[in-house]
């Protein structure tokens, strides 16, 4: 099919008409990404596992919700999944065996070599670039893989009154750096 | 805490997006942006600055267990705009008869006793080189049937045909031509699927469908038989 972001569209659109075909089809060719976020957060398998299935429950509900003026059927996807996965990670309190999260990969997603993003990315990436070091570690840290202020005050070791004005300060930075 | 300043409300917003806001306060933002269309609309736009970095995260194929999880959830369920009509009219025709309590209950019990269409089960997607699924096999419409269609037109469907094959060990077993438009499902028995694991493939033949009764053409989809079907 030519148009990608069409045929998801199209495929949404028949989901929310009860179409299970499309609906199949629109897990077939999204849920290999969509799990890959929800790994990301849940980092335990079986839990992703879990996100992802409460998110296309969520999604044969919804899906005359979705609007297309809103953004790309991907988008919307990721965010429901984004959404979930962080309902349950704040349902479990606490995670046992801490985040592993992968500050290496964070850091690397301001790194200079960016030659194969698109311009959202790279735009996003000039404005993380203006941030302090260690608020824009923070910011990263809890966007990507759902850390609490807690958890990042633990991680980072300063006070969580410490993240909590970081993350304020990063996030006024960033809007007025991304929407001039 | 106030919720009608614009600075605070941007904030909250980008808080709630990237998962830095507690437990409980997550929970009171989320029932105000239901109520609250510009509120949800500033969280949109948070989620659309922070979208990029979810580009950046390699996919990974979920086990097939959640997909049959879903399918489990939502059989017999409708979506909801298909409840909602139903519902109207329902509600339309009870106030429309003099006898709206009696009619009512009478149509419950028909509806009660009348037997649930068998829910099509998926039993494989097939999609093309680029991962893009092209044709869904399901279960039905009659027990022991499997029915092939399209999911969509297809790009170049015109001067040949579409042969479906089971292939499961030895040679390629023809299962018969599909038509490459919607609505035009292929029938075969359930009997005559290869087994659950393997594989089913479509080649592109001559009109007609290969002459040789072996995939002439290159394979241009496949996908794997999910569930036994009988």
């Amino acid at each position: 099919m030519p148009d990608q972001a069409a045929h998801l569209q199209d495929m949404v659109r028949r989901t929310a008409l009860g179409d299970r075909a499309a609906f199949a089809a629109l897990y077939a060719q999204t849920s290999a990404k969509l799990f890959g976020v929800a790994l990301r957060i849940s980092v335990r398998r079986e839990i992703a596992e879990e996100v992802l299935q409460e998110s296309f429950v969520a999604v044969w509900r919804r899906a005359g919700d979705y609007d297309p003026a809103q953004g790309a059927v991907l988008a919307w996807l990721v965010t429901i999944v984004r959404r979930c996965a962080i309902d349950q990670l704040r349902h479990q309190q606490s995670r046992p065996d801490g985040h592993r999260a992968d500050e290496a990969a964070a850091n690397a997603l301001t790194a200079r070599d960016r030659s194969d993003s698109g311009a959202e990315l790279r735009a996003l990436q000039r404005c993380l670039d203006e941030l302090e070091p260690r608020p824009r570690q923070a910011v990263l840290l809890a966007y990507l893989y759902g850390l609490t202020r807690e958890e990042l005050a633990a991680r980072l070791t300063v006070p969580v009154g410490t993240v909590k004005s970081w993350i304020r300060r990063s996030l006024d930075r960033l809007q007025r750096c991304l929407d001039p | 805490m106030r919720y009608d300043d614009p600075e605070l409300r941007r904030r909250l917003a980008a808080e709630y997006v990237i998962g830095t806001m507690p437990s409980r306060a997550r929970r009171r933002f989320e029932r105000l942006t239901a109520a609250d269309r510009a509120l949800a609309d500033l969280v949109a736009d948070w989620e659309t600055r922070f979208a990029p970095l979810d580009d950046t995260t390699l996919p990974a194929a979920p086990p097939v267990r959640v997909w049959r999880a879903v399918e489990q959830r939502i059989a017999g369920s409708v979506a909801p705009p298909a409840a909602a009509g139903w519902l109207a009219s329902l509600r339309f025709w009870r106030a429309a008869t003099g006898f709206a309590v009696a009619a009512g209950a009478a149509l419950a019990v028909y509806v009660a006793l009348a037997p649930a269409p068998p829910v099509p089960l998926v039993v494989a997607i097939l999609s093309d080189h680029s991962g893009t699924p092209e044709w869904i096999a399901l279960t039905g419409p009659r027990r022991g049937e499997v029915s092939i269609a399209a999911l969509g037109p297809l790009a170049d469907s015109t001067g040949h045909a579409f042969q479906l094959w089971a292939v499961a060990g030895g040679p390629p077993r023809a299962l018969g031509l599909l038509a490459p438009k919607r609505g035009h499902p292929l029938l075969i028995a359930a009997a005559a699927l290869p087994p659950s694991g393997a594989t089913l493939a479509v080649s592109r033949e001559p009109p007609g469908g290969s002459p040789t009764g072996k995939p002439t053409g290159p394979v241009l989809y496949q996908g794997k038989v999910l569930i036994p079907v009988r």
